[in-house]
């Protein structure tokens, strides 16, 4: 029993931990004082100023496009990947999967830097399109984790009986495989989209000068100066993060932890 | 038809091949390239090796990530431990509240470090009235504050591959174990370690090797004392403009991870 308290109070401290600093934060973000420091007074004055901040609401703009476009990309190239890797086998098959996989054991600052040399090298401006490169390969082993436990996990004979009852491949995928994935798609393509939102990295290399998100706002703010909307703004962030993982949680359950396993359940 | 399918692995491939790959070997490339633009070179490695500026901070890069990853294991074995074997009900919102702040925005943590350690701010007011008084924390713009903001961003890993690990072994061996005769420490160490060793070193590979590669939490909270490697090779590309150097480093860094993977994968990770 005495036991049990202790390990209770261990997982507390261990959450403490984890959440203090997020929490203060967030605090801070309804706090009069723009220094980040106490007393705390109750206000919403840097939500509004934050409405009035072009600067960070094109950034917020930028960052959901940007996310969004890569969480599109991710699902369809994730959703071919692991249905043409159904039919692989072999040495193939494994070194595929580990190359999809790979840019989630590289450093982001050796995909960035190096995709902006291969910009340099082919002497072009950076541009939106390398930027997009970057959020996908970076991106992408999420969805294909999350499809490929799910393909996993699928009855092939259900394929069968399909094609035995007469329907052509197109029917079995448009009726059966395609309805029975949807769910890991749509958990997969909100990770993607997740991992590009939060982004830094890639796009402190790769974004073209003008254009800015959420991310990099967040850090030239830190660099040159606080904007006390940077708090608020750090909330939403939280925020939008919290819905897309109660999405994914939704649909994977404690199978998300699978993630953190290399797709292992 | 198997033949048709199996080309839809094509566009996936192709993109990791065209965007992940291939400009590995550009940097590799840079990595050899003469600073007036004609010819190759060794030129930029020979100059990482003779400073013992680099080699200095290269093996401070690698002490601190041993460190965090060291602290990480500590905290995080036990906390699998217990989820594992002796949470019931609440098992899977302790996951799940495990989990959340791995997926919140990197930076955004880093910043709330650095609004949580500054000198004056919460933590600092939190030991006053805990009577710990003591004015001016000091922690932040140190090696400490990054180390402490590492353990804070990577040790979530750990929890879980350990954790997965741990909930694979049977109940019934423990048992087992103890009804022989062993005792609880004995049992640790020759049943419940041996049978969760490959989650230990997954979580080892999780967190030492993007501390390797990090700069973003150095830059931010770690004054001139906290510089990671990293933090050489942003410069290189953001302040100075020596790429072709920072190439070299950059890829010096890659070739430490591999060597680091490598290393760990001989600790036992793939055997069961």
């Amino acid at each position: 029993m005495k036991n049990g308290a202790l390990s209770k109070l261990y997982i507390l401290g261990i959450l403490l931990f984890l959440y203090t600093p997020i929490f203060v934060l967030m605090l801070m973000s309804f706090n009069e004082s723009r220094y980040n420091t106490l007393p705390f007074v109750f206000s919403l004055k840097w939500y509004e100023a934050l409405k009035d901040n072009t600067t960070l609401m094109t950034a917020m703009n930028n960052s959901l496009y940007i996310a969004f476009v890569t969480g599109i990309c991710c699902v369809i190239l994730g959703t071919l990947f692991v249905l043409g890797s159904q039919v692989i086998s072999g040495k193939w098959k494994g070194l595929f999967s580990s190359m999809m996989v790979m840019p989630l054991s590289i450093p982001w600052l050796i995909m960035g830097l190096s995709l902006l040399l291969m910009i340099r090298a082919f002497q072009m401006d950076k541009n939106m399109f390398f930027v997009f490169a970057g959020h996908i390969i970076i991106s992408l082993p999420y969805s294909v984790l999350v499809l490929q436990a799910r393909i996993q996990a699928l009855d092939s004979a259900l394929d069968e009986a399909s094609a035995s009852l007469g329907a052509n491949a197109l029917t079995t995928f448009r009726r059966i495989t395609l309805p029975m994935l949807a769910p890991a798609m749509v958990a997969g393509g909100f990770l993607s989209f997740m991992m590009s939102f939060d982004n830094f990295v890639i796009s402190y290399f790769l974004i073209p000068a003008g254009i800015t998100t959420l991310p990099i706002e967040i850090q030239s703010s830190i660099k040159f100066g606080f904007t006390p909307e940077i708090n608020a703004v750090s909330t939403l962030i939280i925020g939008i993060s919290l819905v897309c993982l109660a999405v994914v949680g939704a649909i994977m359950g404690s199978s998300l932890k699978s993630i953190f396993n290399g797709g292992k359940a | 038809m198997n033949n048709y399918k199996k080309w839809l692995t094509a566009p996936g491939t192709l993109t990791l091949l065209v965007f992940a790959v291939a400009p590995l070997f550009i940097m590799l490339f840079y990595s050899f390239r003469n600073d007036s633009g004609v010819g190759f070179t060794l030129q930029n490695y020979v100059r990482f090796f003779e400073k013992s500026f680099y080699l200095k901070l290269t093996g401070r890069t690698v002490i601190s990530s041993l460190t965090v990853t060291v602290i990480s294991l500590l905290i995080s074995y036990p906390l699998a431990y217990i989820m594992a074997k002796k949470l019931k009900g609440i098992r899977n919102i302790v996951l799940m509240l495990i989990i959340i702040p791995f997926f919140t925005n990197q930076l955004v943590r880093v910043y709330s470090w650095l609004i949580f350690l500054q000198d004056g701010g919460v933590l600092e007011e939190m030991l006053n009235v805990l009577g710990m008084a003591q004015d001016g924390l000091g922690i932040l713009y140190t090696r400490t504050a990054v180390v402490i903001s590492l353990v804070h961003i990577f040790f979530p890993y750990m929890v879980i591959t350990i954790y997965i690990a741990l909930e694979r072994i049977d109940n019934a061996l423990l048992e087992a174990s103890k009804s022989l005769g062993a005792s609880a420490v004995t049992t640790f160490f020759r049943v419940t370690l041996p049978m969760s060793w490959s989650g230990v070193v997954s979580g080892i590979l999780l967190v030492f090797v993007p501390c390797l590669g990090c700069f973003v939490e150095p830059r931010i909270l770690g004054g001139v004392d906290g510089m990671f490697i990293g933090n050489v090779i942003e410069d290189q590309f953001f302040e100075i403009y020596g790429w072709n150097f920072g190439a070299a480093i950059a890829f010096l860094l890659f070739a430490m991870v591999l060597v680091a993977m490598a290393l760990i994968h001989r600790m036992g990770g793939e055997k069961q």
